[in-house]
């Protein structure tokens, strides 16, 4: 009892941290929601972008292009010269050049000259533009070698680019084709387990793992079960406690829309295993660093690295098909796995029951193979 | 009654021997003092004591019972204080003194008069909700006492609890063991400032590469050397000759001359002051202070081992 009110004493001591961390995370969860107003997404539309076209070709061909991205994005004459481009770039009030050079028209379709662009540093909308304008000129192209005239063929893609694409929403969860917006806080949750776990296990566990202490403890007449139990039962209180806390932001947040959901118990579940995986990595981290300085950055290392690999701060869509492999040998990997079905469908496939439970299953796995880590790391240490 | 009874113990670190045949013979009552120089097997022996550390060969008895690391009946008897300062940084005074009684004592209310009388003996009753960060040196040490006397056990091992305090801290501490000692604790003392020994150990044993080379009192162990007394002078400019004829003198055994400063060993035996005197001025050697000195435990150990404690 006295070893388990101990860790409590020192799980009170390092609150602090733990409250920041979910206080930070419980602004940003209000703000996300504030900004979406809480409403899935219904709407599909085009991204309009400043631009400038540089023309020095002045031909049918650059006159048509100018004309097809003046419809699609709004034009803004610069003149042409590289301090006045990379001033307005600089400054924002265009994202994308695009410079047609003399003969353009010729050399393009004759030997497939492409343009030469220029886009503010890491705006995702711009590589938009590449690819209309890649559509657009190869369009012509095929028409051109199809027996089209220029101006026909110019004619015709210019048609074609008008076209509009009707957008349908495949909604299967009544969100708009959208995660539930429960779902988007539980994507982020891996991350406040693992670095508010990890943060507050490892410095209790650093207390009770210093070799004076361990060694006072262990000359005492509390048995070693009893130590361990002790131990063991202050890192489930501490896992539980702190689960239901976090299960309480989209109680408070939500609220009807949270509690009605059909797939509540999933979520929970999911979560609740997410936290066992996490208490057995903290576990992991007690035992192996040994000094208080070290365990935040250990854990930023651990919970930022996982998180961004297995795809919580990022969709998984978006990240590469060898993150993607890599992150299958993370817990979080599961986890996200799971929350994207559950937050995707109300009702599962037997694919996706079968790769629900997998996942749990799967984390489960790796709770115990973390938990048996620390035990050998910790018994060699004991030896040590 | 026996209290330790240590049976040629032997303790290996692969090819070093850190206990060779250890042999004590610790009674009730008694503030038993091991005296010995940084490495010579003290803090082994009390590892080994305590059953954190396992041993190679012998025995070990306390209370008339077999020393092993599940011998929690034992155990609930014996108090430890580390050499170094082991409690929990981020509890106060109040709860670290708590939670080391705690691991003895389960009564709560019990549990805070311990506390508290601990808090009292040690003199930290204005730190109780200080952490002990905010602690001096000689506080922290307090401190460490008293987690591990707090549950008034029988048996009491400080393993030099006053490393790197300072001297009122030291008077403090060494006040309050012999205060345990007259309320019927037996202690087990290890340090390698021999004054401090001297002052409170009822028994000493003189330790080095694991082995116990004296025991006894303090005036036993001095009785045991040739040294009854050694006499120091400031002299300038001896000669050979003059050394060899002081080295004749009665009662002298040993002489020395460095750095200007005569010093001479001797058997006990009366007026060996008065002679050496004597001497310097029949030969009209200019001499400046002059130091009579009764053998100490550093003498002790010289005269076993050849070198000296602080070595």
């Amino acid at each position: 009892m006295i070893v388990f009110k101990g860790f409590l004493i020192l799980v009170k001591r390092n609150l602090e941290i733990g409250f920041l961390y979910l206080a930070i995370f419980m602004t940003i969860c209000i703000m996300v929601q504030l900004m979406t107003k809480g409403e899935g997404m219904n709407q599909f539309q085009e991204e309009s972008l400043k631009i400038a076209v540089i023309d020095r070709d002045g031909g049918r061909l650059s006159e048509s292009i100018k004309e097809y991205l003046g419809e699609k994005h709004q034009l803004v004459n610069l003149e042409d010269d590289k301090t006045v481009i990379q001033e307005n770039l600089f400054y924002r009030n265009i994202f994308y050049v695009v410079t047609i050079p003399e003969d353009f028209e010729q050399k393009y379709l004759k030997e497939g000259e492409r343009l030469k662009t220029t886009k503010v540093p890491g705006t995702f909308s711009a590589y938009y533009i590449d690819q209309q304008i890649d559509a657009f000129l190869n369009e012509v192209r095929i028409l051109k070698s199809g027996g089209f005239s220029t101006e026909e063929a110019i004619k015709e893609a210019m048609r074609i680019g008008k076209l509009d694409t009707e957008v349908t929403m495949i909604d299967k969860n009544g969100h708009g084709g959208q995660m539930a917006p429960h779902a988007y806080l539980f994507q982020f949750l891996p991350y406040l387990f693992l670095a508010v776990l990890c943060y507050i296990i490892g410095f209790v566990m650093i207390a009770y793992r210093k070799e004076d202490v361990r060694r006072r403890i262990l000359c005492s007449s509390v048995s070693l079960r009893t130590q361990n139990a002790g131990l063991v039962a202050g890192y489930v209180v501490v896992g539980v406690v702190f689960w239901f806390i976090c299960m309480l932001l989209p109680m408070i947040l939500y609220r009807k829309e949270f509690l009605q959901d059909h797939n509540l118990p999933y979520y929970l579940l999911n979560s609740f295993v997410m936290v066992l995986v996490a208490l057995s990595i903290s576990f992991i981290v007690g035992v192996l660093v040994e000094k208080e300085t070290i365990v935040s950055a250990a854990t930023n290392v651990i919970s930022l690295g996982m998180c961004f690999v297995c795809g919580v701060f990022v969709s998984m869509s978006m990240l590469s098909e060898g993150v993607r492999k890599a992150a299958h040998f993370l817990p979080v990997y599961w986890y996200e796995t799971v929350n994207e079905i559950v937050g995707n469908n109300v009702q599962f496939t037997a694919a996706q029951s079968a790769a629900v439970w997998g996942g749990i299953g799967i984390q489960m796995i790796f709770a115990v193979f973390f938990l048996s880590v620390g035990l050998v790391a910790s018994k060699y240490k004991a030896r040590e | 009654m026996s209290m330790v009874t240590i049976t040629n113990l032997v303790k290996r670190y692969g090819s070093l021997v850190a206990l060779d045949h250890l042999n004590l013979e610790i009674e009730e009552g008694e503030i038993y003092g091991l005296l010995g120089p940084n490495g010579s097997g003290k803090t082994t022996a009390i590892n080994c004591m305590l059953a954190i550390l396992k041993y190679d060969k012998g025995s070990i008895r306390i209370m008339d019972k077999e020393m092993k690391p599940d011998c929690y009946e034992v155990k609930r008897n014996i108090g430890v204080v580390m050499q170094n300062v082991a409690v929990f940084e981020q509890m106060s005074v109040w709860e670290n003194i708590d939670y080391f009684c705690g691991l003895y004592i389960r009564d709560k209310k019990r549990r805070q008069e311990l506390v508290e009388e601990a808090i009292q003996f040690v003199g930290l009753e204005d730190f109780r909700k200080m952490r002990p960060k905010k602690l001096s040196g000689g506080l922290l040490r307090r401190l460490n006492i008293a987690c591990g006397i707090a549950h008034k056990p029988k048996l009491i091992i400080m393993d030099e609890p006053t490393v790197a305090v300072d001297p009122q801290s030291r008077n403090k501490i060494l006040e309050g063991i012999l205060e345990l000692n007259r309320q019927g604790t037996t202690i087990i003392y290890t340090s390698h400032y021999m004054e401090e020994v001297e002052q409170i150990c009822t028994r000493i044993a003189i330790m080095d590469h694991g082995q116990v080379l004296a025991t006894g009192t303090k005036e036993e162990l001095k009785s045991m050397i040739k040294t009854g007394e050694t006499i120091t002078i400031e002299a300038v400019a001896l000669s050979e000759e003059q050394l060899a004829q002081m080295g004749e003198l009665p009662h002298v055994f040993q002489v020395t001359y460095e750095e200007q400063v005569l010093k001479l060993r001797l058997s006990g035996a009366k007026h060996n002051l008065v002679r050496i005197l004597h001497y310097l001025e029949e030969k009209d050697i200019a001499f400046g202070r002059v130091f009579s000195e009764l053998p100490t435990l550093n003498d002790v150990f010289l005269e076993i081992t050849g070198k000296e404690l602080r070595d």
